[in-house]
């Protein structure tokens, strides 16, 4: 049954040479944590794309119940939270994975560092990374503002005032980033925005690029 | 050994093994997420409380619609809505049906149509139901007006949800 | 791969009519032992992420996420604190060189220093050497930037007052009687608003008003004498409003009966 509904696809769009492509690709024995325990370390960055898989299927949840307005943002994560059966967790999964994301990629980025994997020919796989590095610290920053608690809001006005330190540009950013003089309502419209659409969006698009870079150019030999 | 002395080879086990794990991690991700989902649809129907809607002696045998309002709770958003209910006596019990037609969800009136006494009629589709709810053949609603749960307490008349006959 | 005359296609499609066979590839010509990524590699992957799964949903449960009292921006008394991931740079905003007059270099200057260097690190670290000992620059410059941050994270988490800030942070369950005689008497106080809050919920300075158990003597006499860092003969009013006051006060925010 599976066969025949495989066969039916592969007939219309040649999806084998796709399939063994990806199922077939060699992984080196150094990377391997059964053949050298010590290569468990090359386990980081797989773990931070799981945790990014967990990140997104919660916060898409979340979204059913959540919305972006000062006056009942706080009333329905306490909703959420409280009421709905399992919130607390998905809630919870969502919150302790911004926290593990940033662990694991840190540990990832040191591995990398360390390993000298970023030399020639893997450059730009690098930096894209350090991209990805930033986007999620963006996430953390906007997420944090949402549940529109005492420790969000502060956490924001701080965080907006250090922005605002930045020479020239400062006021300006401040501003854009605010959605105006006040810290309320039209920035937490804008940090939902940028939350659950622009840094997703940049961040898939950094993902795509970094998987592809790798699959392209191999993984770095053994030191 | 090769693997031919085996029904499952080597390879197959591990696809298996292999899949399991993954289902395993997608039921252990996903589980928690689903319910989250689906809260609402398990939830069973809140019991709803009974409101004071009017005095037993302002009825009479003639349906008489009386407004009401009742404290709505949908999530972490709490309202007030005004509900509508015709209230009549019927064998001095009291009998209070629900305004919505049972076609399309308008809003019947008694004695709406002029050329239809006697009758809740609908001014959507033309429905039309007799003084005790039942809906009248050969017009669209195709099943009796809902009616509410009635308390009465002393002089008081007290409404609750609606209930499907 | 077949090319040229004598192609087959699906309909007028651009897909070949003739199928590749979905065999796996002979393993036995892979060198050393290097794995298909399916299934014998991924199983790996996978067993050690259902093993991180199940520890992330145990942590899950057994600390639901934090929720603190709704946003009130008219609360002075309240510490912020960032993400922890941002702790180290709050952090290195309280020093003297790199906060007031030089906060443009603890703001701007050294994090982007950091993570320009970061982002650019394989267009400083030029060399083809790999192994960290042989790139005694890079390699130490890297372990100070992470001994940097997690100095700093440290002394932030240190510095911080939890207690305070959980106390400050609570949702406030019992709302206090805003229509009490006590509390018109309070609010006409600004001495002890500015410490005690608006709704008596404390802050850096001062605790909650509501969470002792005094008598309402006693509260007469803290208010006039003073107590700890509470300066005494703040209080304007009458003995009267006091008394009202002391014993609102007592009553825990509502009005005696």
């Amino acid at each position: 049954m599976l066969q025949k509904l495989y066969d039916w696809v592969d007939e219309r769009l040649d999806i084998t040479p796709m399939w063994r492509d990806i199922a077939d690709h060699e992984v080196p024995e150094h990377v391997n944590p059964a053949h050298h325990f010590s290569a468990f370390i090359y386990c980081f960055g797989g773990l931070t794309f799981f945790v990014t898989v967990i990140q997104i299927l919660s916060g898409m949840f979340l979204t059913m119940y959540y919305v972006p307005d000062i006056i009942h943002a706080y009333e329905s994560v306490y909703y959420l939270q409280n009421e709905v059966t399992f919130g607390v967790i998905v809630r919870g999964m969502h919150h302790w994975g911004a926290s593990l994301v940033i662990v694991m990629m840190f540990l990832h980025t040191l591995r990398v560092f360390f390993t000298g994997s970023y030399k020639k020919p893997r450059e730009l796989n690098w930096v894209v990374g350090v991209l990805i590095f930033f986007v999620m610290l963006g996430l953390g920053f906007t997420g944090y503002l949402l549940p529109w608690d005492m420790k969000a809001y502060f956490a924001t006005v701080v965080g907006l005032e250090i922005a605002e330190a930045v020479p020239v540009v400062g006021g300006f950013a401040k501003a854009l980033l605010a959605g105006g003089e006040i810290i309320g309502a039209q920035t937490l419209a804008r940090f939902f925005a940028i939350h659950v659409f622009f840094l997703p969006g940049a961040l898939l698009g950094l993902l795509g690029a970094h998987f592809y870079m790798i699959r392209k150019q191999g993984i770095s030999g053994p030191l | 050994m090769s693997e031919k002395e085996h029904k499952v080879s080597r390879r197959q086990f591990l696809t298996y093994t292999l899949t399991g794990v993954g289902g395993f991690m997608a039921a252990g991700m996903l589980m928690p997420m689903a319910r989250f989902a689906l809260d609402p649809a398990l939830e069973a129907g809140a019991e709803s409380d009974f409101v004071r809607v009017a005095s037993l002696d302002e009825l009479t045998e003639e349906p008489q619609r009386f407004d009401f309002v009742v404290e709505q709770e949908d999530g972490w958003y709490s309202s007030e809505v005004t509900r509508v209910a015709w209230i009549y006596l019927a064998n001095n019990e009291v009998v209070a049906l629900s305004p919505v037609c049972t076609h399309l969800g308008c809003t019947v009136n008694w004695e709406g149509s002029e050329s239809y006494p006697e009758n809740f009629f609908c001014p959507c589709h033309g429905g039309r139901f007799e003084r005790d709810g039942t809906n009248i053949q050969g017009t669209p609603p195709t099943r009796p007006l809902d009616v509410y749960e009635v308390q009465v307490e002393g002089d008081d008349v007290y409404l609750g949800g609606t209930v499907q006959r | 791969m077949h090319r040229g005359k004598g192609m087959k296609f699906v309909g007028d499609s651009r897909v070949p009519a003739t199928r590749m066979p979905n065999i796996p590839k002979d393993y036995s010509e892979y060198p050393h032992k290097t794995e298909a990524f399916w299934p014998n590699f991924l199983l790996r992957e996978w067993m050690v992420g259902a093993v991180f799964l199940i520890g992330y949903l145990c942590l899950t449960v057994a600390h639901p996420s934090p929720l603190e009292r709704v946003a009130d921006p008219t609360d002075s008394g309240y510490i912020p604190l960032p993400d922890w991931y941002f702790l180290f740079l709050y952090q290195l905003l309280k020093y003297e060189y790199a906060a007031g007059d030089f906060t443009v270099i603890g703001a701007v200057v050294m994090p982007g220093i950091a993570f320009g260097a970061l982002l650019l690190a394989p267009f400083l670290d030029r060399g083809v050497e790999r192994r960290p000992i042989k790139r005694p620059v890079a390699t130490s410059l890297m372990l100070l930037g992470v001994i940097a941050t997690i100095f700093l994270t440290w002394e932030s988490v240190d510095q911080h007052d939890w207690e305070a800030a959980a106390r400050q942070g609570a949702i406030v369950e019992d709302e206090i009687d805003e229509d009490a005689e006590g509390y018109q008497i309070y609010m006409s106080q600004q001495a002890c608003i500015n410490c005690h809050g608006e709704q008596g919920e404390g802050g850096a300075a001062a605790p909650n008003l509501f969470e002792s158990d005094y008598s309402k003597e006693e509260i007469m006499d803290i208010i006039i004498n003073g107590q700890g860092e509470m300066p005494a003969d703040l209080f304007e009013g009458s003995d009267e409003e006091l008394e009202i006051m002391a014993e609102w006060i007592e009553n825990d925010g509502e009005a005696p009966e």
